[in-house]
C-alpha cells in the first residue's frame, strides 16, 4: 500500500513492558501517528507500508529484526534514506552497537539516545526525521513525474515518426519524379510542423478552428487577395483534431493550387463551418468556384485518400468529396464533441 | 500475394489518421479488403461494420485512452481475432492472451502481410 499517508508515520519496535504504550502516548500528543511492530511476522508487512521513521529500543534488536529491517533498507528506492531512532540503556555497549548497526543497516540516518530520554529531545529527533522524509517524498514525486514525462515524450516521438513514415510512403506512391516527391513531401512535412507549432504554442489549450484555417491559407494570401474566405463560429479543437483538420485543409489548398480555384488567379475558395444549436452538429464546407472546369481524377491521389480516411476516422462518418464542374466541394459533418474540448456556448 | 486464398476483410482501430490511410493502402496492396476504421473503443462498439470482418488491427492508445487492450478483449469475447499494431510492444505483450500477435510501428509491408495471414490460420501463432 502506498497511500498518501506513506512516509509520515512512526513504526515503533519496543517490546519491553509498556515502552510501546509510552511512545505511542507521547508521539500522539504531537499528532504523530504510530504503529507498533510487535512480532517479526508483521514487521515485514508494516515496512511495506512505508513508515516515515523507525524507533527501535535496545530490546528490539535481535538478529531476526536486524535482518528484516536490513532487507527493507537494501531494497529502498534511490531517493529513500530511512531515519532510525535507537534508544539504548545507559549500561549498553554503545560504541559496539553503533558499529554493528552502521554495518547491518545501510542507507539509514541513525540517531542514538540514551535512556531515560528527555521528551522534547526525542520528539525533535522524530520530527526532524519526518521532515527529512517529506523532502525525500518531494524528490520521489519529482522523479516519478520526470519518468512519466519521458515515457510520454517517447510515445509522442514514436507516433510522429510513424506519421512521417506514412506521409513519405504515401507520397512516394504517386510521385512521378524525385523532384516532385521531394517537393510534395516537404510541403506536407511543413504543414505538419506548422500545426505542431500552433498546438505547442497553445500550451495545452484548445486551438480555434479559425486559427487552423488561417494557418492553411497564410501561404496563399499574397498581395492582399480576397479570394480565400473562411468564416464560422468559435470551435475549440483538441490537438489531434486540429492536426488532422490542418492536414486535410493543406491537401485541399495544394490541390486547388495545382488544378482548382487557385490555379489561374480567377477562382475563389469559401471555407465555412456551422454548429447547429439543436444537436451540436458541426458541418465544415470547402467550396471552390471560378477556377478551370473540374473533372474527377481517374484514380484517387494522396489528398482524396487522406481526406476520406482522416475525416471518417475523426468524425465517424465519411466526408463527401464532389468534383463539381464549377469547382471541388468537400463537406463533412459530425458531432462537435468529437473534435472539440469545450463547446463555445458552454 | 496470396493469390489462391480469398481476400481478408480487415478493420482498423487507430486514432492517428496518417497511419490509418497508410495501412489502408497497404492492406489493399496485399489484395485484402479494408472495411473501415474507428478512433476509439467507444466507436468500435457502435460500429456494426467492425463485426463483419476476418480480423481487427488494434492500436494500444486510442482517442478514449489506453483502451486498445480492452477493445481486443471485447472482440475476443465475440470470436473476432485481433492483432496489436503499436510502438509499445511491452504493453501489447501483457495482453497477449486476447490478441494473435503484435505488429511494430512503423509498419513494414512484409510484416503486415505475414501477420494478416494469422487471421486465416490462428494456429500459425
Amino acid at each position: 500500500m502506498t497511500g498518501h499517508r506513506s512516509l509520515d508515520w512512526v513504526l515503533a519496535m519496543a517490546p519491553y513492558r509498556r515502552d510501546a504504550d509510552y511512545l505511542e502516548t507521547l508521539l500522539s500528543q504531537y499528532s504523530v501517528p504510530v504503529r507498533r511492530g510487535t512480532g517479526t511476522q508483521d514487521l515485514e508487512a508494516l515496512l511495506d507500508d512505508r513508515p516515515g521513521v523507525l524507533i527501535a529500543t535496545h530490546e528490539a534488536l535481535n538478529p531476526e529484526v536486524l535482518e528484516i529491517v536490513r532487507g527493507h533498507l537494501v531494497a529502498q528506492p534511490d531517493w529513500s534514506e530511512m531515519p532510525i531512532v535507537i534508544l539504548l540503556d545507559r549500561l549498553a555497549p554503545h560504541s559496539r552497537i553503533r558499529t554493528e548497526l552502521a554495518q547491518a543497516w545501510p542507507r539509514s540516518r541513525q540517531l542514538y539516545y540514551q535512556r531515560p530520554v528527555a521528551t522534547l529531545e526525542l520528539i525533535s529527533g522524530v520530527q526532524s526525521g519526518l521532515l527529512a522524509r517529506q523532502r525525500q517524498r518531494d524528490v520521489r514525486d519529482h522523479i516519478e513525474r520526470e519518468i512519466e514525462l519521458r515515457h510520454e515524450l517517447n510515445h509522442r516521438v514514436k507516433n510522429i515518426l510513424a506519421s512521417i513514415s506514412s506521409i513519405f510512403e504515401m507520397t512516394r506512391r504517386r510521385a512521378v519524379s524525385v523532384d516532385q516527391l521531394a517537393q510534395d513531401f516537404s510541403s506536407r512535412l511543413a504543414a505538419l510542423a506548422d500545426v505542431h507549432a500552433a498546438v505547442y504554442e497553445a500550451n495545452g489549450e484548445p486551438i480555434e478552428l479559425a486559427r487552423v484555417a488561417d494557418l492553411t491559407f497564410e501561404p496563399y494570401r499574397t498581395g492582399g487577395q480576397h479570394n480565400l474566405v473562411s468564416r464560422g463560429p468559435a470551435v475549440f479543437l483538441l490537438p489531434q483534431a486540429a492536426t488532422t483538420l490542418a492536414l486535410c485543409l493543406h491537401e485541399l489548398a495544394t490541390n486547388a493550387l495545382k488544378y482548382g480555384a487557385l490555379s489561374d488567379g480567377n477562382g475563389r475558395i469559401e471555407l465555412d463551418w456551422t454548429v447547429s444549436p439543436e444537436d451540436s452538429l458541426l458541418t465544415i464546407r470547402w467550396v471552390e468556384s471560378g477556377g478551370p472546369p473540374v473533372s474527377a481524377p481517374s484514380r484517387s491521389g494522396y489528398g482524396t485518400r487522406y481526406i476520406r480516411a482522416a475525416l471518417q476516422n475523426l468524425f465517424g462518418t465519411a466526408p463527401s468529396i464532389l468534383f463539381h464542374p464549377e469547382g471541388l466541394r468537400c463537406v463533412v459533418e459530425g458531432p462537435v464533441s468529437r473534435v472539440s474540448a469545450k463547446h463555445p456556448n458552454a | 500475394m496470396q493469390s489462391s486464398a480469398p481476400p481478408l476483410r480487415i478493420f482498423y482501430l487507430e486514432d492517428n489518421p496518417l497511419i490509418v490511410f497508410h495501412i489502408e493502402a497497404m492492406v489493399e496492396d496485399l489484395g485484402h479488403v479494408f472495411v473501415g476504421s474507428a478512433s476509439s473503443f467507444a466507436d468500435l462498439v457502435g460500429n456494426t461494420q467492425a463485426l463483419e470482418v476476418d480480423g481487427v488491427l488494434v492500436d494500444i492508445d486510442l482517442a478514449d485512452g489506453r483502451t486498445g487492450p480492452q477493445a481486443a478483449a471485447w472482440l475476443h469475447e465475440r470470436g473476432i481475432p485481433s492483432i496489436f499494431v503499436t510502438g509499445q510492444e511491452a504493453i501489447a505483450n501483457e495482453y497477449g492472451h486476447v490478441a494473435l500477435g503484435t505488429i511494430g510501428k512503423p509498419v513494414a509491408l512484409s510484416d503486415l502481410a505475414r501477420k494478416l495471414e494469422l487471421f486465416r490460420n490462428p494456429i500459425l501463432r
